[in-house]
């Protein structure tokens, strides 16, 4: 792909893990590039995974979901159902041929800023390797 | 092996019992290698049913409707039951209904079929086109008998029978308040090969197949309609507040709604193949939905349709669930 | 809400911390042409009184009905944002922030890029502050009770301070009489403090507190309801005395026809008692309890022609046909405090515990050294004439503890401790003692420890680096085979007797406290605090607190310091009388729901249960959420299908449009 795509990624935090971890990579002020935009969710949990399909419908090139470690969700299991769910769904996807490293999920603690600036700059550079998201996205119309 | 005239007896036995409200079963069609969902409401209607290789139709998918009429003012709901005529496979879903809490168990009275296997209309109709009267159907040793009217024929099975029979391990009911046969022997084990094989494919060619799929999908629905698993009260796809895939017959909304169903099948898909067998643009929509179903088995374990005591799927998790690819 | 929104939007420009990288004039113009934006401004601290005035002055002239910030983030200002907005009576939760600082000024170099992106934030948090709407946290009364779940001395502590604060307090005790673990103690570290004395005044107390009514030989058998509102069943077990009868005079054990033949629990199985019994002399209830799986009267209906305590109880308080009583009550609180059990070294089968008598545990030692023990606090081997001292002592630390092999690979917290304090006791009571501890490590972390291990060094036992891998008999000696791992140098120690420090386990049936309240387990299986560092006495269960070992090894003082600290928590919704429930809690579409219950089964807090109601005349499950139980995780709304069950707040017709939002912004 030429230099010049930057994907547009969306990505699922949980408030009390991830969120928590990418604000900490603020305040020490590490630097990531700017692809990733943020929807706070109060936990992992509530993330459908049709809201997967439904960022890859309205525009987004990648989608990110995180949430906190196994054992340490601030709900106590909500991150159990994720990680399951989510499972199934990287599979779905893939199987209709949706390019692999656009869907990623992570687990980032409040405590792991550097590691949230490691899953970002992964992120993109997979969302930069599989290009602009073309299958089904929304504008385009295959009659 | 059902001996169709004891299933007729039992038939009108069960119809003439004070707390059966109807009987499910098959008929025969009204023409080619069909048969046709039959409703019996009094003893002598049983006379009409058939179990045959005909009997495709998956009848669980009544029994959530059941439950569901209006109930005129004035009048106490019909809690009688509903008999229900099930082979191997409709079973399952009877089961995972009641694993879902959609129906009661006190409400369906089961009455099992073990089968040998369903055909394929599409592959029988290619094998003897053109068939306007009426065919009826039957089992031979390992092959499917049919009486044309040019005469008898017998197919092997492999030529006319469904995809789905060919791999089938269940095919005597895991539920039956009344056995209407004796158990026939399992003939079939999976490996999923044609997963298998889509997924050995290039990403890009598997794009390519699906995308040519899904723009033929003309949003009919027969899919949802037919399926037992999908009986929601309102569709989350219908909806329009949130709207979640736009109702436009494009490969985008299309492939939304696509991907949507089989997520929502994950775990509940019983591959009675229904879906597959109703779609008028011929969708594989087996290849789809056992994608996730070889998952479910394969990293969960599980089954949907087997243990009316399970959990359903994407209820539960262990704190072991493997998932390699989390960063 | 029937009126259009009207949204006005803050940029902050956090001093230089966003306005050095973010063009906030070029993110306040672009916000001022989104639709539904009636005000946008730009100031250097939004957060500032004059940043909130600003806000306040809009709502009031503007008429405006919901508001973004675009600031630093959410978990920083949102309160802080949505007290600014309840102060002029707009409903608080008509606020979104959009994080541009720590999400984007202070992580992204480039301007251009930088400001782009806080625009496509802003974007979406005015696309979803279209959608939201009032949400209000609601009350329910607090009961003013609170029961405690076990009488040592953390619940007997939480008791106290509950009650004398005012309220009624229910604590329920297990075993015949209060005082647990802390009750079979002699010295207590490091003061060598005698256990009993300061505990027995708390125990009759307790007992006779106005406000405590205390349930002991009893167990809770069931927990229903939520925070304030829990209704509660204990089980009285019936003892066969008639506790209003009984005087606590004893006849009636010594007469007993098992009397001296029975382990007695308290004593650790180091001594005997009879079927009737008091658990030790300063039991509180001071009254006997008959044992009804060893008492010949109940196990065999008979017990010679009749049976002896009966006979000998002059008040004629026995009583073989009473029953077990079931009572009822609601309580504001819960606090559990149902202790520990020591870790059984049978399971280590090379330090020989079952197989040779004078290898014994520190709590066995404890009843030795005890002057109320089995043996009037004198360290004997052996019964009658065959009893012997023993000279030559070794203690083994890390038993059981930090120690993989066994599950348990926490550090016990009090072992080296009482290890140094039972070594420092033998050492008194047997002249010419020769004591020695064999440790991997010797912590001494509390107010006074190091001083204490130091003196016990000084008084000449000697602590030897090591630990042993095996205890054999020779002779009539045990050989404690050990690394001396300073001197490397391999020995094998003979000695009289070896006393294995073991370490704290959770009780053997805490699961049952768990199926009760819901609780949850750590990875060491104590019971799990709602968070390690900040809340270390709440479970994820509100109202539902923890006190003393059973969150996890402790010794007394940090047990006094948790349990009032408990006390103190629950005393806080005790004397508020309210509590207010969460608001962005889930609720359920009843004419949409089809009753699968996948919500139900899966809400980590039970808060969800199915409901009978009427679908045009037939009678159809359905879920429904109990609000003083959802903690707001939206797990439930993930699931479901038809998407019945939502999120306040995270609904997803408010998510959809965040994702449309930065879709199309690209």
């Amino acid at each position: 792909m030429s230099a010049q795509f930057e994907p547009n990624i969306v990505a699922f935090l949980c408030n009390w893990c991830s969120y928590a971890g990418a604000d900490l990579a603020g305040t020490s002020r590490t630097h990531y590039p700017p692809n990733l935009n943020v929807i706070r969710v109060m936990c992992s949990g509530r993330v459908n995974p049709l809201f997967v399909v439904n960022a890859l419908q309205q525009g987004a090139d990648g989608v990110l979901v995180s949430g906190c470690h196994p054992g340490d969700c601030h709900y106590m299991e909500g991150n159990f159902h994720a990680r399951r769910r989510f499972t199934l769904l990287r599979e779905l996807i893939e199987y209709v041929g949706v390019e692999p490293g656009r869907f990623n999920m992570s687990w980032v603690s409040a405590s792991e800023g550097a590691k949230w600036k490691d899953v970002v700059g992964e992120v993109v550079v997979k969302a930069k390797e599989a290009g602009p998201f073309k299958q089904f996205r929304r504008d385009k119309i295959n009659w | 092996m059902v001996d169709v005239e004891k299933l007729k007896k039992i038939a009108r036995e069960t119809i003439s019992r004070d707390d059966v409200r109807c009987l499910i079963g098959w008929r025969q069609g009204s023409y080619g290698f069909r048969a046709a969902p039959h409703f019996v409401g009094k003893p002598e209607e049983a006379d009409q049913l058939i179990f045959s290789p005909l009997c495709s139709h998956n009848l669980a998918t009544y029994l959530t409707l059941a439950e569901k009429l209006p109930v005129p003012r004035g009048q106490e709901p019909d809690t009688r039951k509903v008999a229900l005529l099930v082979k191997g496979c409709d079973s399952r879903a009877v089961v995972q209904q009641l694993v879902e809490q959609g129906i009661r168990r006190e409400n369906v009275l089961v009455i099992g079929c073990p089968c040998r296997g369903v055909v394929d209309q599409k592959k029988v109709e290619a094998k003897y086109p053109d068939m306007g009267a009426a065919v009826t159907a039957d089992w031979g040793e390992k092959t499917v008998i049919f009486n044309l009217p040019s005469g008898r024929v017998e197919a092997p099975r492999e030529e006319v029978l469904a995809g789905k029979c060919m791999t089938c391990r269940y095919p005597n009911p895991l539920l039956a308040d009344i056995e209407a046969g004796d158990a026939v022997a399992v003939w079939g084990s999976d490996e999923y090969t044609d997963v298998r094989e889509m997924e050995a494919g290039d990403p890009r060619q598997r794009w390519l197949f699906w995308e040519e799929k899904f723009s033929s999908c003309i949003r009919c629905y027969s899919c949802r309609n037919v399926c037992p698993m999908c009986y929601c009260e309102d569709c989350i796809l219908d909806r329009l507040n949130p709207g979640w895939v736009w109702r436009s017959a494009n490969t985008s909304e299309n492939t939304a709604f696509q991907l949507a169903r089989a997520f929502h099948l994950a775990g509940r898909c019983i591959e009675c193949g229904e879906c597959e067998r109703v779609c008028p643009v011929d969708i594989p929509l087996m290849k789809l939905n056992r994608k996730l179903t070889k998952e479910v088995r394969e990293k969960f374990a599980f089954e949907p349709g087997t243990d009316p005591e399970s959990k359903p799927l994407q209820a539960s998790y262990r704190p072991d669930d493997k998932a390699d690819f989390i960063l | 809400m029937n009126n259009k929104p009207k949204i006005g939007v803050y940029v902050c420009h956090c001093g230089i911390n966003i306005a050095k990288t973010v063009d906030v004039d070029a993110v306040s113009e672009f916000a001022s042409r989104l639709p539904n934006v009636k005000v946008v401004r730009n100031y250097a601290y939004m957060c500032s009184d004059p940043g909130q005035l600003l806000i306040r002055d809009d709502i009031d002239k503007e008429g405006l009905n919901r508001v973004v910030v675009a600031s630093c983030s959410p978990r920083m200002h949102e309160n802080t944002f949505r007290k600014t907005l309840a102060a002029v009576g707009l409903n608080p939760y008509y606020l979104e922030m959009a994080n541009i600082r720590e999400q984007c000024s202070w992580v992204h170099e480039d301007r251009d890029e930088a400001t782009a992106k806080a625009k496509k934030l802003i974007y979406a948090a005015v696309a979803k502050a279209r959608l939201l709407e009032p949400l209000y946290e609601k009350e329910v009364d607090v009961e003013p009770a609170s029961l405690i779940i076990g009488a040592g001395i953390a619940g007997i502590q939480a008791a106290l301070d509950i009650a004398n604060a005012g309220f009624k307090v229910y604590l329920v005790e297990k075993t015949p009489s209060v005082g647990g673990r802390m009750s079979q103690l002699d010295k207590t570290f490091p003061t060598l403090d005698c256990s009993a004395c300061i505990l027995t005044p708390k125990m009759v107390d307790v007992a006779n507190h106005p406000k405590i009514e205390l349930l002991a030989y009893s167990q809770v058998e069931e927990i229903a309801g939520y925070v304030g509102n829990f209704d509660v069943k204990v089980r009285k077990k019936a003892r066969f005395v008639d506790v209003h009868k009984c005087t606590g005079c004893g006849i009636c054990a010594q007469e007993c026809r098992l009397t001296g033949r029975i382990p007695s629990e308290f004593d650790m199985g180091m001594g005997k008692r009879a079927a009737i019994y008091l658990p030790f002399p300063q039991a509180v209830p001071a009254k006997y309890t008959v044992d009804p799986e060893r008492c010949l009267f109940l196990t065999r209906g008979k017990c010679g022609k009749s049976p002896k305590c009966a006979d000998a109880c002059s008040a004629g308080a026995i009583n073989f046909e009473q029953q077990d009583e079931i009572v009822e009550f609601k309580v504001g609180t819960v606090i559990v405090a149902t202790g520990f059990d020591p870790f059984d070294p049978a399971r280590k089968p090379e330090y020989g515990y079952s197989d040779y008598a004078n290898v014994i545990t520190g709590l066995e030692l404890e009843r030795l050294v005890s002057a109320s023990g089995p043996t009037g606090g004198a360290v004997l081997l052996g019964e009658g004439e065959n009893a012997v001292v023993p000279k030559d002592i070794a203690f083994i630390k890390c038993v059981g503890s930090r120690d993989k092999s066994v599950g348990n690979e926490y550090c016990s917290r009090v072992c080296c401790m009482y290890t140094a304090k039972l070594a420092h006791l033998v050492q008194e009571k047997v002249p010419g003692a020769n004591v020695r501890i064999y440790y991997m490590d010797v912590r001494a972390f509390g107010k006074g420890f190091e001083e204490f291990y130091d003196r016990v060094r000084r008084e000449g036992i000697r602590y030897i680096r090591g630990n042993p891998s095996e205890i054999f008999k020779r002779g009539d000696k045990l050989v404690v085979k050990v690394e001396d791992t300073l001197n490397a140098a391999p020995l094998e120690d003979e000695v009289d007797m070896v006393v294995l420090a073991v370490g704290l386990e959770p009780r053997k049936d805490a699961r049952e406290i768990i199926d009760i309240l819901r609780l949850s387990q750590s990875t060491d299986r104590f019971y799990l605090e709602a968070h390690p560092k900040l809340a270390p006495v709440d479970t994820a269960t509100d109202g539902v607190f923890l006190a003393g070992c059973a969150q996890g090894p402790k010794d007394i003082p940090d047990t006094v310091a948790q349990a009032k600290g408990a006390a103190s928590s629950a005393l806080v919704l005790l004397s508020s009388g309210k509590v207010k429930i969460q608001a962005q809690i889930s609720f359920v579409n009843e004419n949409t729901c089809r009753g699968c219950a996948y919500c139900v089964e899966i809400c980590p807090y039970g808060a969800i249960e199915l409901v009978a109601v009427s679908r045009m005349g037939n009678p159809v499950q359905v879920a429904r959420v109990n609000e003083a139980l959802c903690k707001g995780c939206g797990a439930c709304a993930a699931a479901c299908f038809s998407g019945s069950i939502q999120q306040k707040s995270f609904m997803d017709r408010q998510i959809l449009p965040q994702i449309a939002a930065l879709g199309v912004m690209r």
